[in-house]
């Protein structure tokens, strides 16, 4: 037998792995596939035009698969759930529109540095919120977010609720999309494989132990406080840098547009539903909610009605599918391994 | 000083409703740990019943109270035994209780907005545009009127609370959920009357909101803010602690909204939540407990 050189490398482990070697081949096959056709999507708007509807709902998907990836991580791994995840998206977007608008820099240049400005003011409220678990924590990430919405609508600087209205990208309709859609598939992907890195990491496992049981976790020397900070501030960087583009991309900055709090609930409504603590989970969820909204909800008419079903679906899921669609499917053996990440 | 003694009264006058308000949410938390984020829409929700009784047969929102309270009590009854009775002894059922309740409030409001559209509405006894005049000062009367309604709620509840056997009942429940069990307390019941108890303070407040602010659905958010600051200052599940939550920062937001502009006051409230969070997380009068 080979020497094992993997550090989970129990004897089964290694025998079970050999097994399902053609699986592996045939779901990074997919993996990869997908990727590939994604990022050769743009070349149809490009060709024929008329494609533009189809990149914008890809947008869309992409920017709710990277919220719902990133809350995972302090959501779904560590068990910190927050109903204010939308904040990062806001500062994000604002950092860049306020540098853009005053100093004419470019959001596509300054998304990374807004991404880790607010992973940075992640962290200070972390330092503040994570003092407190579970309803209280949820409370707390609830108030962030409602400050937040009240400080930038008295704001006279970004214009409160009127907001800050920013210059189209200097490029034809027909081309206008494809920069940030590439932007973006870019951000979700590192944000994925982010996920998927600390899913497999010591810190990752880490957290799992807080979401298990923290005394215990803090009494086997796991340093739970700062931990717990990390994820938060992690959980915001790619959301700040895809508010960033996606501020750039709508042209105007308006509280009532990031900061709602239903953007919040829903970006917990995708993890939850796709199945939280799993990698694909939050993404499989973010697309199906977009897509049962868009072809679904849309035809029923009144936007009213859109928030009466994002509720009666989140209580249904809380209450009776808690581990998601690949939790549940993957408890059962049923999950199609291209779509498992683990 | 007259200016600080007005401000002051305003303030006062407001604390009473806030302290109503947020009593019911903390006492549903203390009795069942559910941290029920609906409170305010179904504060919204009880608001409209005041409004259309008043609109379409005259009813005093003040008398709409004894519509108000009774419907109410029955539709948290109903929603805890739906939702939540089957599961109080589970795991992380605080944590679900949070979820499920925002995303209840969320489907009250589309269901409002959807029937009742997102216009502002108010009602206007002859009572809600006077003051009364005392000395150099004045105080509305509408808010003179909901505050002292407020108090006699409270104290009922107290009452209610302290010297019957259902009121005993509940409150070895909300010590120690497992020994009231254990001395032959039917807990389930218990929570379901004390979620309606919650709900039935929710429809009194709304029916005394409608004469007070302007209210449309999606208000709610803005006004569970405000509750949740209220309740977590306060300490979660405590009566007395919600009651001096209220007062105080009725007062506070009141100087805050004089001497600031009236804008800063919510702000008010998200802050002192924070600060209660990082200084004393168990809030004023609470004890420390999980959860």
């Amino acid at each position: 037998m080979e020497k094992i050189s993997s550090s989970e490398g129990a004897v089964p482990m290694q025998v079970q792995a050999h097994k399902s070697a053609p699986r592996q081949t045939s779901k990074r096959l997919i993996v990869l596939g997908t990727l590939v056709v994604l990022a050769l999507f743009p070349l149809l708007q490009i060709t024929f035009d008329g494609y533009n509807y189809w990149l914008h709902m890809l947008l869309y998907v992409f920017l709710y698969v990277i919220m719902a990836t990133s809350w995972n991580i302090i959501g779904g791994y560590a068990g910190y759930i927050s109903l204010g995840h939308n904040v990062f998206f806001g500062v994000g977007a604002y950092l860049a529109g306020m540098v853009f608008v005053f100093f004419q820099i470019s959001p596509f240049l300054t998304a990374p540095v807004a991404g880790i400005l607010t992973m940075v003011g992640g962290l200070l409220f972390g330092l503040i919120a994570l003092r407190t678990r579970g309803s209280a924590f949820i409370i707390s990430t609830i108030a962030l977010v409602l400050l937040v919405a009240e400080l930038l609508d008295n704001w006279k600087l970004t214009g409160g609720t009127n907001g800050l209205a920013m210059s189209m990208i200097s490029l034809e309709g027909q081309y206008a999309k494809i920069p940030y859609y590439y932007y973006l598939l870019v951000i979700m992907v590192l944000s994925i494989i982010t996920s998927y890195l600390i899913r497999h990491s010591k810190f990752g496992l880490a957290l799992r132990a807080i979401s298990q049981d923290e005394t215990k976790a803090d009494v086997a020397g796991i340093p739970t406080r700062r931990y717990k900070i990390l994820a938060f501030g992690i959980s915001g960087l790619f959301i700040g840098m895809a508010g960033a583009i996606w501020g750039s991309y709508l042209t105007y900055l308006r509280p009532s547009i990031f900061l709602p709090v239903n953007i919040g609930t829903t970006i917990v409504l995708m993890a939850i539903l796709g199945g939280k603590g799993t990698v694909s989970g939050p993404a499989i969820g973010a697309a199906i909610m977009i897509a049962v909204n868009e072809f679904v909800v849309a035809k029923l008419g009144a936007t009213e009605l859109n928030i009466v079903v994002t509720g009666l679906i989140l209580i249904f899921v809380l209450l009776y599918f808690p581990e998601g669609i690949v939790g549940t499917l993957k408890a059962r053996n049923l999950l199609p391994s291209f779509l498992d990440w683990d | 000083m007259i200016e600080v003694t007005q401000v002051l009264l305003l303030g006062l006058a407001l604390g009473g409703v806030y302290a109503l308000m947020s009593s019911g949410m903390t006492l549903v938390f203390g009795v069942m740990r559910i941290v029920n984020l609906a409170h305010a829409a179904f504060i919204i929700m009880a608001a409209y019943i005041a409004f259309w009784m008043f609109k379409l047969w005259k009813v005093d929102p003040i008398v709409s109270i004894l519509v108000t309270m009774p419907v109410m009590f029955l539709v948290g009854a109903l929603y805890y035994r739906v939702l939540f009775a089957s599961r109080a002894d589970k795991s992380g059922f605080t944590d679900i209780t949070v979820l499920v309740t925002f995303a209840s409030a969320l489907v009250i409001e589309g269901l409002l907005s959807y029937f009742f559209t997102g216009i502002y509405r108010s009602t206007n006894p002859v009572y809600a545009s006077k003051p009364f005049l005392v000395g150099p000062f004045f105080i509305p009367q509408s808010q003179v009127y909901a505050t002292v309604i407020s108090i006699v709620l409270i104290v009922s509840l107290w009452l209610f609370l302290t010297y019957t056997r259902v009121g005993n009942a509940i409150r070895a429940t909300m010590q120690n959920r497992n020994s009231a069990q254990v001395v032959g307390v039917n807990v389930t019941w218990v929570s379901m009357i004390t979620f309606g108890i919650g709900l039935a303070l929710a429809g009194a407040a709304g029916s005394l909101l409608s004469f007070i602010f302007t209210f449309f659905p999606s208000k709610h958010v803005a006004w569970i803010g405000m509750l949740m600051c209220l309740v977590v200052l306060g300490g979660m599940g405590s009566l007395m602690g919600a009651m001096l939550s209220s007062f105080l920062l009725a007062v506070i937001a009141a100087y805050v909204s004089f001497y600031l502009g009236p804008a800063w006051a919510p702000i008010t409230f998200y802050l002192a939540l924070f600060l209660i969070l990082l200084f004393r997380p168990q809030g004023l009068l609470g004890k420390k407990v999980e959860g």
